[in-house]
């Protein structure tokens, strides 16, 4: 392969500022809450002869998994704003057009390595697939997140706003379950996606991974769904 | 319907001083959860609402309920059921009498339709028709529905009537389910518990007695001074939870020393009792106090939400969510690994075809 060539290239501008840095937050906030999270479950142990504060205490750990939890939240705010201003970001793919199944068993079939390529998208159907999954994740953690965390005065608003959560599951054990187990599909989704964009850099060379810092992409080829951001 | 007399009268018939009934009366509104201020409106009640009428049947369960009411010393039981409520018929204080109690069941259920207070305490058995639980002749389900047409107030005494309780447990052979959905719609207020505390069972009762109303109530139809707290929140170890001091073991120092249960499996984080405030056999002690992980007993399906010793469900000899977790977070890895060697092999052989198109040009 040569050092130097010329090749012709379009670039698109998809990502508001929105999406990327609630993107951010998000990738930083999952870590957080990830490890917080496990310490809640199985907390350290301090050794002392009397309660008082330390950097570990239980206090502490849950005080960071909640403001990190609260952050989250704002951003995903902001991110939903963006989508309102921006073309670009998307939250759910466009699943009631039908090309959008063709196209992401073309994708498929290809990550099956049952097709030596896939067709060229700004918006990769399989990959916004997993996104709406991991929306979907993110919206289980905060309902029962908030129902155990507001629970401590069930009549107050957020009680009244969230309680039902814990009803619907049966018990608020049940929400801490559920809570804990969501948490780890994140964290396979997390492995797969982190893959699948370096994957996509590596096969495609299209700035798939600079894209969610810059907020574009620079493509050889022209994208099936570029006609989406006219 | 015959003249009822009212506690005040009760209080005179058997010679008791005015001072005493006073008394009673303080402590019921203190038992009550109400504010002092409310001192008042007790007595006037007192003095003036005639005794409630209160059938108390049993369903599937096990009858640790009554145990427990039996304990109460605040009002004292003996004091509640021979002197605050008229208790018409009960199925195990009367077992001993046979037929012609169930004829007075009747008669009660007639001759007070619609102003008597229905307290239940067990599950309702529903498989096969609900022949599981029998008495009289008749099943539970429609001893139920016969007393709850006719009743002003419906009280859940225990997690069984409240939720389905033990008998409930997967993969419960007897259909047995909470009475809520088996009394004609009518509201349920819930006292669960395994047993519940004794003096919340006569304090729910004494409320409805005395003020002709439910207590207020929780969006799940429980008392709100009984049961609007997490025992968590009002532990008396609270402090060695958020400092992070925890018992391991049962035998270990952190337990003897009186430290946090919650790495034992404790429900208190979860649980809605009186428990932390109230205690048990007049604030004597309860669970955690006597160094034993909360098992959450009030709770809809702790029985199903085991092991208790763990904060997590055991899978076997696989172990728990977490590291369940972890083996599928390296599967993943290694899954993305091989693929990734594959990808590369893939587009080599692709790119190689190319060139060799190319060349053929």
């Amino acid at each position: 392969m040569k050092s130097v060539r010329e090749v012709k290239r379009k670039e698109y501008y998809i990502f508001s500022p929105f999406l990327r840095i609630f993107h951010w937050i998000m990738a930083a906030m999952i870590v957080v809450l990830f490890i917080t999270g496990l310490l809640i479950t199985k907390p350290m142990n301090v050794s002392t002869t009397e309660p008082f504060f330390t950097i570990t205490s239980m206090d502490l750990v849950r005080d960071i998994h909640f403001t990190a939890a609260f952050i989250l939240c704002a951003s995903l705010i902001l991110r939903i704003y963006g989508f309102i201003v921006n073309k670009g970001d998307r939250l759910f793919p466009r699943v009631w057009e039908g090309h959008f199944y063709e196209e992401t068993v073309d994708v498929a079939l290809h990550y099956m390595l049952l097709k030596p390529h896939h067709a060229s998208f700004l918006r990769n159907p399989l990959a916004r697939m997993s996104y709406a999954a991991l929306y979907a994740f993110l919206a289980i953690e905060i309902l029962t997140g908030f129902a155990m965390y507001f629970m401590t005065n069930p009549s107050g608003v957020g009680g009244k706003l969230f309680g039902w959560v814990n009803t619907v599951l049966g018990s608020e054990m049940m929400s801490h379950y559920v809570h804990h187990y969501v948490a780890w599909f994140i964290i396979l989704f997390a492995i797969g996606h982190i893959y699948m964009v370096i994957r996509a850099e590596f096969m495609e060379g299209e700035s798939e991974v600079s894209s969610m810092f810059s907020g574009k992409k620079i493509l050889a080829h022209t994208p099936k769904d570029a006609k989406e951001l006219e | 319907m015959e003249k009822r007399e009212s506690l005040w009268e009760a209080y005179l018939r058997r010679g008791l001083s005015r001072r005493s009934f006073l008394k009673g009366c303080v402590t019921l509104t203190s038992l009550m959860g109400l504010s002092t201020d409310m001192f008042s409106k007790v007595v006037e009640a007192a003095e003036t609402k005639p005794l409630p009428v209160v059938i108390w049947i049993h369903g599937h369960e096990c009858t640790g309920c009554d145990e427990s009411f039996i304990r109460s010393a605040s009002p004292l039981a003996s004091d509640l059921v021979l002197t605050n409520i008229a208790l018409e018929y009960d199925h195990l204080l009367s077992a001993a009498c046979g037929a012609p109690f169930e004829a007075h069941l009747d008669e009660t259920i007639t001759k007070y339709y619609g102003n008597y207070i229905l307290c239940v305490e067990g599950a309702v058995a529903t498989k096969e028709s609900g022949v599981h639980c029998m008495s009289g002749g008749h099943t539970f389900l429609h001893l139920l529905d016969k007393a709850a047409k006719g009743a002003a107030a419906i009280i859940a005494y225990g997690s069984c009537s409240a939720y389905g309780g033990i008998q409930a447990a997967a993969p419960n052979p007897t259909g047995s389910a909470g009475i809520e959905h088996f009394v004609g719609g009518k509201p349920v207020v819930k006292v669960p518990g395994c047993p519940p505390i004794p003096e919340v069972m006569t304090g729910v009762v004494m409320h409805v007695a005395l003020f002709g109303s439910v207590p207020p109530l929780d969006g799940d139809g429980r008392p709100k001074q009984f049961f609007g707290n997490r025992i968590h929140d009002t532990c008396y170890r609270r402090p060695f939870f958020d400092a992070g001091m925890f018992a391991e073991t049962y035998d270990d120092a952190g337990s003897k020393a009186g430290w946090c249960l919650y790495k034992l499996g404790c429900r208190g984080p979860e649980t809605y009792n009186s428990c932390g405030n109230l205690r048990w056999w007049q604030g004597m002690s309860y669970p955690i106090q006597s160094g034993a992980a909360c098992i959450g007993c009030s709770n809809a399906h702790f029985w199903d939400e085991v092991p208790f010793s763990a904060r997590l469900p055991q899978y076997g000899k696989i172990g728990d969510a977490d590291k369940i977790g972890v083996a599928l977070g390296v599967m993943t890895a290694a899954g993305v690994g091989a693929h990734a060697v594959a990808s590369i092999i893939q587009r080599n052989s692709r790119d190689n075809l190319l060139e060799e198109e190319h060349d053929d040009k």
